[in-house]
């Protein structure tokens, strides 16, 4: 357990008005820094300008693609079973490439109910799954539009992520055509 | 019809103007509201309300930094429903307001805002008095008017039938009652050694020997927390200590009439520092320079006055400019049309500079009294007279701004004070330092001016 000691006020500190003219030089910075410096107060006028948000901030979600540009999502449903929220809904289908066992017909995740806790994206065996997209507005008319569909979180563009290696690797991306070269074979 | 002979008709178009200065408090509700609320944003690192627009043509949206918030939260207040509490007292809870605001007209009449106007008018010499009223009792009739706006608060609290409402009026005149003591006293040296109640005499003597400030250190100190207390802002803001009291004796009062006590409060900072830059920095007296030199060389004064705004001017720009260069440089999504904005303030701020500029030009090379003659009536002194009158007014407001904007910093720095704590700084503290004070004054006075 630690204790923390307080000191006795000082004979000057007892006295006030020292202290307060201190507090009075403190607040005379602050109040002159706004007034000649107005463009270093760490206020952001909101809507405006944007806040600067690290690629490690869960923010919206996005699937990862194979250099053929389908999604990465195998449907195994751990996303799903690790969600606390239950907002993430799976459906499988059978899969077009014979080394792939299934691939995901429906994939949403409901914005209105996710906790951004990251759970699914620590879950998912094949890094399909990925919260860097910072993307932190969530902004619609209606309720359904909160959804989150297969075509939304796979429209992303590599060159957001110009230093993400798997992002490249998609197309569009500066690897993607020697990662279509490793990959094979050319899926319908 | 002797009254209106008795004077010329010069003299009484600036004795009637005169009743104008009425009506510098409430100009100055609207300098200080934005001041206030910005100058605490600032303090706090924050922005302050700088949104609400007014969208003029080519221009955009003119938020004049802040300054169309003021007409938004009035047109607010002024629209709002007055509304009255079951069980109030119908006619005092509607009067009570209107006590501290009314005050507001009746405060200034005593402040000299310029030194007496002397000048020859049709072969006669014109003595125009700097006050409104110019009474041998100034400083007491303004006390008087001072104390009376603590009815408002009595009233307000009684007829509200809250007890909130009731404690915050009691705590209000308990506090008002202390302090004035304090503040009448802290005052007195200063009375002591100027030898008069005119505050016109106390400047006078003042620009004749030092500032209040430098001959009465401590009894400026004690006048000034003393009139903080006075106005009831925080750090003495018991009386509407939000925690205690919800919000003190206008706890049941809404709309305009809050808004009334609102402006009474903010009017009585500016009686305050209008007081204080009186008693304690040398009222109009334009510093290290006496009337008379101002006289003598009135063209060079006024081209100074002149370059001392047009150097505002320009700062004014360089900080616009400044502030621009970063802006176009941010990400923000609306910077052009800030910049649009900015647009406006520039050619303002630029046509200003010049204009002072030129006119300070034209003061410095042109202005020679024996020129102006109008009619064949020499109005050489005149010119002077008003010239005089004009700096010496300008003086005043610059450092009653000052004084203004110690309260708005002292109420954002410092917390707020205990009640029992008040009382015990007013009576066992500031008091007593203020008769010791007094009493070293008159000795020392009695020893070295031996009057």
């Amino acid at each position: 357990m630690r204790v923390i000691k307080q000191k006795p006020m000082t004979w000057g500190e007892r006295l006030y008005i020292f202290e307060a003219l201190r507090g009075l030089f403190t607040t005379i910075k602050h109040a002159a820094r706004g007034l000649f410096r107005y463009e270093t107060l760490p206020t952001i006028s909101y809507p405006e300008g944007q806040p600067e948000v690290r690629n490690t901030y869960r923010a919206k979600h996005r699937l990862m693609l194979r250099p053929d540009g389908t999604p990465r999502c195998v449907a195994c449903g751990m996303c799903a079973a690790a969600c606390p929220a239950h907002c993430i809904f799976i459906e499988a289908t059978a899969s077009d490439d014979p080394r792939i066992e299934k691939k995901v017909k429906r994939f949403d995740i409901d914005h209105l109910t996710c906790v951004f806790c990251g759970l699914c994206v620590e879950a998912c065996p094949v890094d399909a799954l990925r919260m860097d997209t910072k993307e932190i507005v969530f902004e619609h008319r209606t309720r359904d539009e909160f959804v989150a569909t297969l075509e939304t979180l796979t429209a992303w563009n590599p060159k957001d992520y110009p230093d993400d290696e798997q992002s490249q690797v998609a197309p569009g991306g500066t690897k993607n055509a020697e990662a279509r070269k490793v990959w094979g074979m050319e899926v319908k | 019809m002797d009254i209106i002979e008795s004077k010329t008709w010069v003299e009484w178009i600036i004795t009637i103007a005169k009743f104008g200065f009425c009506f510098v408090p409430v100009l100055y509700i609207l300098l200080l509201i934005p001041m206030e609320r910005r100058g605490a944003g600032f303090m706090q690192d924050r922005q302050g309300p700088n949104r609400s627009y007014i969208k003029i043509p080519f221009f955009g949206k003119i938020r004049v930094f802040g300054y169309v918030q003021n007409m938004c939260d009035g047109t607010k207040l002024f629209f709002k429903e007055m509304f009255a509490p079951a069980g109030v007292n119908k006619v005092l809870y509607y009067v009570a307001p209107a006590i501290p605001f009314a005050i507001v007209f009746l405060s200034p009449c005593v402040i000299p805002w310029f030194g007496p106007m002397v000048f020859e008018w049709g072969g006669q010499t014109v003595r125009i008095a700097g006050s409104i009223v110019d009474s041998d009792v100034g400083v007491l009739l303004l006390f008087g008017f001072s104390s009376l706006s603590a009815y408002g608060a009595v009233l307000a609290g009684w007829a509200s039938k809250s007890k909130y409402s009731f404690l915050g009026a009691l705590r209000t005149s308990s506090m008002t009652i202390s302090y004035e003591v304090c503040l009448g006293l802290s005052m007195m040296g200063v009375l002591l050694l100027a030898g008069s109640f005119n505050l016109t005499d106390i400047v006078t003597w003042q620009e004749n020997h030092v500032w209040g400030i430098v001959a009465q250190p401590v009894a400026f100190f004690c006048f000034l927390i003393a009139s903080i207390a006075e106005t009831g802002r925080a750090p003495f803001d018991v009386a509407e200590g939000e925690p205690e009291l919800v919000a003190g004796y206008h706890t049941e009062y809404g709309a305009m009439q809050f808004g009334l006590f609102y402006m009474g409060e903010y009017s009585h900072i500016c009686i305050n520092s209008f007081l204080i830059a009186t008693l304690f920095l040398g009222g109009y007296s334009v510093p290290f320079v006496t009337t008379e030199t101002m006289q003598a060389h009135m063209g060079g004064a006024l081209a100074i006055l002149c370059g001392v705004l047009a150097f505002l001017a320009l700062a004014f720009l360089h900080m616009i400019y400044r502030y621009s260069r970063k802006l176009a440089a941010s990400k923000q999504s609306n910077k052009l049309e800030i910049l649009q904005e900015y647009k406006l303030y520039k050619i303002v701020a630029w046509l200003a500079a010049v204009v002072f500029i030129a006119l300070g030009v034209c003061a410095w090379l042109f202005y020679n009294p024996a020129n102006f003659i109008v009619n064949g009536i020499a109005v050489g002194s005149l010119a002077t007279a008003v010239g005089t009158a004009l700096i010496h007014l300008l003086v005043l407001v610059v450092k009653s701004i000052m004084f203004c904007w110690v309260w708005i910093w002292v109420r954002w720095t410092l917390p707020r004070f205990r009640y029992d704590h008040v009382m015990h700084l007013g009576w066992k503290i500031i008091l007593n330092i203020a008769l010791i004070n007094l009493v070293v004054t008159a000795v020392i006075a009695k020893l070295v001016g031996g009057n």
